[in-house]
């Protein structure tokens, strides 16, 4: 045969590309529903890691439907707000923001030829007074996204989970991988005033005279993860910036409540907390 | 086994090892051999990865027209690693595996040595060799990349396998070896080794 | 982002081999002379440029969620595109090189072909997706930044090998050994752009 004629050759390739295409459309499309499942189970499973409801190990023993049973229990209320911190909806039931719906809503915070609409951001508050954000961008070789938890009516954080799909395995990696630096920021608090809301630092975030880490917004950089680190940085300053008029609304709200004695709903929960100072200036 | 199969199978191994001698995969050995871990995950995908696909374009040889090899080659090696991750990913058992490997799956189809082998010596043999001479260049090129993993690992973290063995005694990791520059030094110096030994591969 | 700034930072900050170490089989075995280190530069160059753009249209017109059919999401073809995009250019510069140039045809032998899965081209294609890039200036500028970047990484390279043939390497270590500590050594010296912010 002779496998050098142009007629052959024309053919061979449609041939090989539409077949290709067309199982890989059908092996997708007939798999897409299990797939968002799994994704879905996962995506519930960062948000309890970040809220603290165990570790990411713990919860992934669940299974994906005692993941969905436990964020059912635990959720007490989730909603979308605009840039300028409003509700605009109510997201009723088991309904969570996918990396994909994540990557939508970043091209409309940042502006630009892929904006198709105005942001809409999600905001989950669980049961045991924590607020729960997502943040989305780019690594070193692909997206990088995750979900950071606050301390209800507060800058503080308490807790992040982040995940990624492509960083390199024992560097940029470490974000998903080593717990340790998730910790980093429990404790330390958000500055929602300024541009750049968290600041990953290389070389150490400043400490105490015990060694402690100082409750600022400096965050120690991943040693040898240079890139990774500072898409990191740049995806949370987006994000968080998009979240501060929320942010700030709702402290300035919980602070005045506080001062005036009433329980308020979406507050730390120790009325003796608020800040004395600030009750004066009032 | 008659000899010519068994030196399919030994060559790449040592002597015609893809990484020292042949130059091919060193991008990917360069990303994923900072622990030890993600070494062993890639050099498993490889070695199945270029096995499968040597011994599917090597069933294919005789119909691909030469003018358009290389397409064909690069579709049906991407088509295969990227049906895999599909359905690695839709089911609840295997996704938390799919998310270990979905990070090399660019590295696995741009792999140098998978579309090397078939270029060199898919396309010329029969299935059965094909295939074999696919397992074992994953192979040569897997235990390359575990010898580096090994002393990045042990030396950049202090660990292996996430197991503390140095930090223990007080070992300060060393950042250094962590990047990817030190990787190439480490290839370096094996090839170095590899020479001595076996000097008929020396360059004049 | 300014064209400049943006083609400059492509060359240097991020260059393929210096920075991300995409592209490496062929510049290790393709050094030897500057001659034959050039072709191959001037082919990469000459791949990216077409290949980056023509990724760019199909990502931004047809691969896009919403891009072709309303509640489409076709984005999980994208890397067989990319790669099937690419494997027809390098088809074509294959059998042009071999019709007007059989010299360089032979010297490059397997690395060729290889071109299609010189991860530098992959990675131009994936890293084009993730910057969000606004128009096809962009893309272009970033293909032939890129380009020049590895084109100038392995010159200077080829060049350094040259000059090292006449030096008193041990003799396991001469050509592919030495050659990996050089890159290595390289690699180090290329890492004080990494901070430079432009």
């Amino acid at each position: 045969m002779n496998t050098n004629n142009n007629v052959y050759t024309v053919i061979y390739t449609t041939v090989i590309v539409v077949l290709v295409a067309a199982l890989l459309a059908f092996v997708s499309q007939s798999l897409k529903a299990k797939q968002d499942a799994n994704e879905k189970a996962e995506t519930i499973s960062q948000m309890l890691t970040s809220a603290q409801y165990g570790t990411k190990a713990e919860l992934d023993k669940l299974g994906n439907a005692a993941k969905l049973d436990k964020y059912a229990q635990e959720i007490d209320k989730a909603f979308v707000i605009n840039l300028d911190g409003q509700v605009v909806r109510e997201l009723e039931g088991i309904d969570v923001y996918s990396p994909k719906q994540l990557k939508r809503e970043n091209y409309n915070i940042k502006g630009g030829p892929n904006k198709t609409g105005e942001p809409e951001l999600p905001v989950f508050i669980f049961k045991n007074g924590r607020t729960v954000v997502p943040i989305y961008g780019a690594g070193l070789w692909g997206p990088i996204w995750g979900y950071i938890s606050f301390e209800n009516g507060t800058a503080t954080m308490t807790g992040a989970y982040f995940d990624h799909e492509s960083e390199t395995a024992g560097l940029g990696a470490k974000i998903k991988d080593d717990p340790s630096f998730q910790k980093e920021f429990v404790g330390e608090v958000a500055d929602f005033g300024q541009a750049n809301v968290i600041e990953i630092v290389k070389g150490g975030a400043p400490k105490d005279a015990e060694g402690k880490s100082v409750a600022d917004n400096k965050i120690d950089a991943i040693t040898g993860a240079t890139m990774t680190s500072q898409g990191l940085d740049a995806a949370i300053d987006t994000w968080l910036a998009a979240y501060a008029k929320y942010f700030l609304a709702q402290e300035k709200s919980c602070q005045k409540s506080c001062c005036e004695g009433k329980e308020a709903h979406d507050c730390k929960e120790e009325a003796h907390d608020c800040e004395q100072h600030k009750c004066e200036e009032e | 086994m008659d000899a010519k199969l068994k030196e399919t199978i030994l060559n790449p191994i040592f002597k015609g090892n893809p990484i020292t001698v042949l130059v091919l995969g060193i991008c990917s050995s360069l990303a994923v051999t900072v622990t030890l871990k993600g070494a062993l995950v890639m050099a498993l995908s490889v070695i199945v990865v270029c096995g499968i696909s040597s011994l599917i374009l090597s069933l294919l040889r005789n119909t691909i027209p030469g003018r358009v090899r290389i397409i064909v080659q690069l579709v049906v090696v991407a088509m295969m690693v990227i049906l895999v991750d599909q359905v690695l990913k839709s089911f609840e058992a295997t996704y938390a595996i799919d998310k270990q490997l979905s990070v090399y799956i660019g590295l696995i189809i741009t792999n140098c040595i998978v579309m090397g082998r078939i270029e060199a010596f898919a396309l010329g043999n029969k299935p059965w060799p094909s295939f074999l001479d696919g397992v074992a260049n994953g192979a040569g090129y897997g235990l390359i990349l575990i010898i580096v993993a090994f002393f990045r690992e042990l030396l950049g973290s202090g660990t292996l396998f996430g197991i503390d063995i140095l930090n223990r005694f007080g070992y300060v990791p060393n950042n250094l070896v962590i990047l990817p520059p030190f990787a190439l030094i480490l290839l370096g110096c094996i090839v170095w080794v590899q020479r001595s030994i076996q000097k008929d591969l020396q360059e004049k | 982002m300014e064209y400049l700034s943006l083609f400059v930072k492509s060359i240097f900050v991020d260059n393929m081999i210096f920075a991300y170490f995409l592209g490496m089989c062929s510049f290790l075995a393709v050094s030897k002379n500057v001659k034959t280190a050039a072709g191959l530069g001037v082919a990469v160059i000459f791949v990216l440029l077409v290949t980056l753009p023509i990724n760019y249209l199909l990502n931004t017109y047809v691969l896009a969620p919403d891009a072709l059919i309303e509640g489409v999401d076709l984005s999980f073809l994208s890397f067989i595109v990319f790669i099937a995009v690419i494997a027809a250019i390098v088809q074509i510069v294959e059998m042009v090189v071999e019709k007007f140039s059989p010299e360089l045809y032979s010297a490059l032998g397997i690395f060729l072909p290889l071109i299609a899965v010189n991860c530098a081209i992959l990675g131009g294609s994936l890293f084009m997706q993730q910057k969000d890039f606004l128009n096809i200036g962009e893309a272009t500028v970033y293909a032939l930044g890129s380009g020049i970047g590895w084109f100038l990484a392995i010159v200077a390279l080829a060049a350094i090998r040259e000059k090292m043939s006449y030096s008193n390497v041990p003799a396991a270590l001469k050509g592919l050994g030495i050659t990996f500590i050089t890159v290595g050594l390289m690699g180090l010296a290329f890492m004080t752009f990494m901070g430079i912010a432009l």
